[in-house]
């Protein structure tokens, strides 16, 4: 195990371990643009020098290996002339455009200079090399050719992390730049971690730019329920509006985050979400409704049944759980959702687009209940006559309730979501707004944290469920999202 | 028209890539037959040849750009191509490049119109000795002067390829 010395301060470390990593053990930053802990090492940037005792020239910390009895400064006068110089270098060509650049606030450029150069330049700027600019590549990039850096970064994520090897640094010196083939898009599920990893403003996210400068936004830790992956992610928002999700890197799961999840969070501010409820196409306040849903299942409530879903948290499973055996006390309900999980793509995406099967299955640990088969075939033969469920749960039970003509009652959060054969829809607060409890597919327990508040008139799922209760004249006591969670036991 | 590489282009191919552990390191040297054949590399070519060598075409496309060796518009037949760096330039590189702008009436990098000459100045032929030199596809002229000059652009325009130098 090599021993280094970094600005006096001494640590073992793992063979193989680069001094730049060495360095963050000990708490102390190097400057770096093309270094990323998920990519191979380029040393292209030069950002990160540091002078290494008994080197005649200062290393690049990203890729020089820590060796045993190695004594390094990275606060010497050398080395902050250097990184004065690389950022000359790296600013020679790149444009004034901060006033209006997106990345302004979260970019390697602005910090660095700050932190380290300071100086006034000394080209002119009418001699700056011009690039192209705003350039729409594919569905959720712009490049700006002229604010690269031609860190690669990029270029080493979509031959290292996707695979598809669409681009690359094209023509050499200054006249570089990165493109891919002409006439193609940039498009391969997972782009939108371009403009996370690009440490300059060149690639920024079509959906994001100029909807708030970064310095504005909230951060909250939460998990993407886009599939039964369920990365960990941060909802980055601003009064009351969510701007954009950006992954959280652990080690379980993600380092990235695929483009498709990134953008669910747009359903919450969607044209069609539902603050109200629908009666068969009219919309309707939630009281009535509730009392109208209320009313129907109460007709006959052995014919009534209840499918959980797994696009729900735990709790409000475990309170439809709870509105089957408890109020409506019936046998037909259902929390179980066979299918095939895993990841599909070998990056992120999973094979099951649901988020909370694993966690649908602690309810039917805890509650029991039939198996999906079952109720489809109560629902045919005609013993169950009103099914309760979430609205793209409902697509489970579809073929069945077509053929039997059953009474659909769902909960959805937009009207797009919405069945055709619903009779009555209930509006509920998404995964943004309240707290939810997930599983992911390898069994690891995810938490929804909510960022936003919902629209006026809108509550959780679990409240509702409540509501529903108490119009059948029972009492769940859910008071709270925990309230529910009393009987499962999570493994 | 589809770009398609010739089976007689592949066994030349195969055997270039035998000489390398890696096929993909062939890679240069396929794209020097390809100019060869057609005096550029086309667009279609590069498709035809990161494909033939399992390589993604944004990898191809960038060693293409990369190396100024590789003519990505056609050519002429004949590729003028003067040096211009220190030694060549005191030895009278200009004056070159000047009476070649005049005889052939084009710019640099352009071709005549009876697609016979293409004009170029080039970095550092590594043939200082020779000063100034002058490269014609593949061939060095050195020690050029305006009559040596005269008489190779004759030479050339009647199909006669004079021996280098």
């Amino acid at each position: 195990m090599p021993k280094i010395t970094i600005d006096g301060k001494t640590a073992e470390v793992a063979k193989g371990t680069t001094v730049l990593q060495a360095a963050q053990a000990l708490g102390i930053v190097i400057p770096r643009y093309c270094y990323h802990p998920s990519l191979s090492i380029s040393g292209n940037c030069r950002m990160c020098l540091v002078e290494v005792e008994k080197s005649p020239k200062l290393l690049t910390a990203c890729s020089t290996e820590a060796a045993d009895g190695m004594v390094v400064r990275t606060d010497s006068d050398k080395v902050k002339a250097a990184r004065r110089d690389v950022l000359e270098y790296l600013l020679i060509n790149h444009p004034l455009d901060c006033p209006i650049c997106d990345q302004a606030g979260e970019c390697g450029l602005q910090d660095y200079y700050m932190e380290h150069s300071r100086a006034k330049s000394r080209f002119p700027q009418e001699d700056k090399v011009r690039r192209q600019k705003r350039r729409a590549l594919g569905p959720h990039l712009v490049l700006d050719n002229e604010r690269c850096i031609l860190c690669t970064r990029c270029v080493r994520f979509c031959s290292e992390v996707t695979k598809t090897s669409e681009l690359e640094v094209m023509e050499r010196g200054d006249h570089s730049y990165i493109d891919l083939k002409q006439g193609k898009a940039l498009d391969n599920g997972y782009t939108l971690n371009l403009a996370d990893i690009c440490p300059v403003g060149a690639w920024t996210s079509r959906d994001f730019r100029f909807k708030q400068r970064v310095w504005f936004l909230k951060r909250t830790p939460t998990v993407c329920l886009g599939c039964a992956t369920g990365c960990l992610m941060e909802a980055h928002h601003n009064d009351g509006v969510l701007y954009r999700l950006v992954p959280r890197p652990n080690a379980e799961t993600n380092t990235w985050l695929c483009d498709h999840g990134r953008m669910t969070y747009k359903a919450v501010r969607a044209g069609d979400r539902l603050a109200k409820g629908v009666i068969k196409n009219g919309l309707i306040e939630l009281e009535p409704a509730l009392r109208e849903a209320a009313g129907r299942i109460d007709e006959n409530h052995p014919a009534a049944a209840v499918l959980g879903s797994p696009w729900l948290s735990v709790e409000d499973n475990a309170a439809l759980a709870r509105l089957a055996k408890d109020a409506i006390k019936t046998e037909n309900f259902c929390f179980d959702f066979p299918g095939a999980q895993g990841v599909k793509d070998g990056i992120l995406i999973n094979e099951d687009p649901a988020p909370n099967a694993r966690g649908a299955r602690l309810v039917k640990d805890a509650y029991g209940g039939i198996a999906l088969e079952e109720l489809r075939a109560r629902i045919v033969d005609g013993r169950v006559k009103t099914v309760v469920t979430e609205a793209r749960a409902a697509a489970f039970v579809r073929d069945a309730v077509k053929a039997s003509g059953a009474r659909l009652i769902v909960f959805a959060t937009n009207r797009a979501d919405i069945p055709p054969a619903a009779y009555a829809t209930l509006p509920y607060a998404c995964y943004f707004e309240v707290p939810g409890t997930f599983v992911n597919f390898q069994g690891l327990r995810r938490r929804a944290e909510p960022s936003v508040a919902a629209p006026e008139g809108v509550r959780p799922l679990w409240a509702l469920v409540n509501r529903l209760a108490a119009y059948s004249g029972a009492s769940l006591h859910l008071d709270s999202a925990a309230d529910a969670l009393k009987e499962i036991v999570f493994k | 028209m589809a770009f398609t590489l010739t089976d007689e282009f592949k066994q030349r191919a195969e055997k270039i890539c035998a000489r390398y552990p890696r096929r993909d390191a062939a890679l240069i040297p396929l794209l020097l037959e390809l100019q060869r054949e057609a005096g550029y590399v086309a667009e279609e070519a590069m498709d035809a040849l990161s494909g033939y060598l399992g390589l993604p075409y944004s990898r191809v496309k960038a060693v293409v750009t990369f190396y100024t060796m590789f003519n990505r518009v056609p050519a002429g037949k004949y590729h003028l191509q003067v040096c211009r760096n220190i030694s060549c330039h005191m030895a009278g590189a200009p004056g070159l490049l000047a009476a070649l702008r005049a005889r052939l009436g084009i710019e640099e990098g352009e071709t005549t119109k009876d697609g016979l000459f293409t004009l170029s100045a080039v970095e550092c032929l590594g043939a200082c000795g020779d000063a100034p030199v002058l490269q014609v596809n593949e061939d060095y002229f050195g020690r050029v002067t305006a009559e040596k000059l005269d008489v190779l652009l004759e030479d050339l325009k009647h199909g006669k390829y004079p021996s280098t130098r």
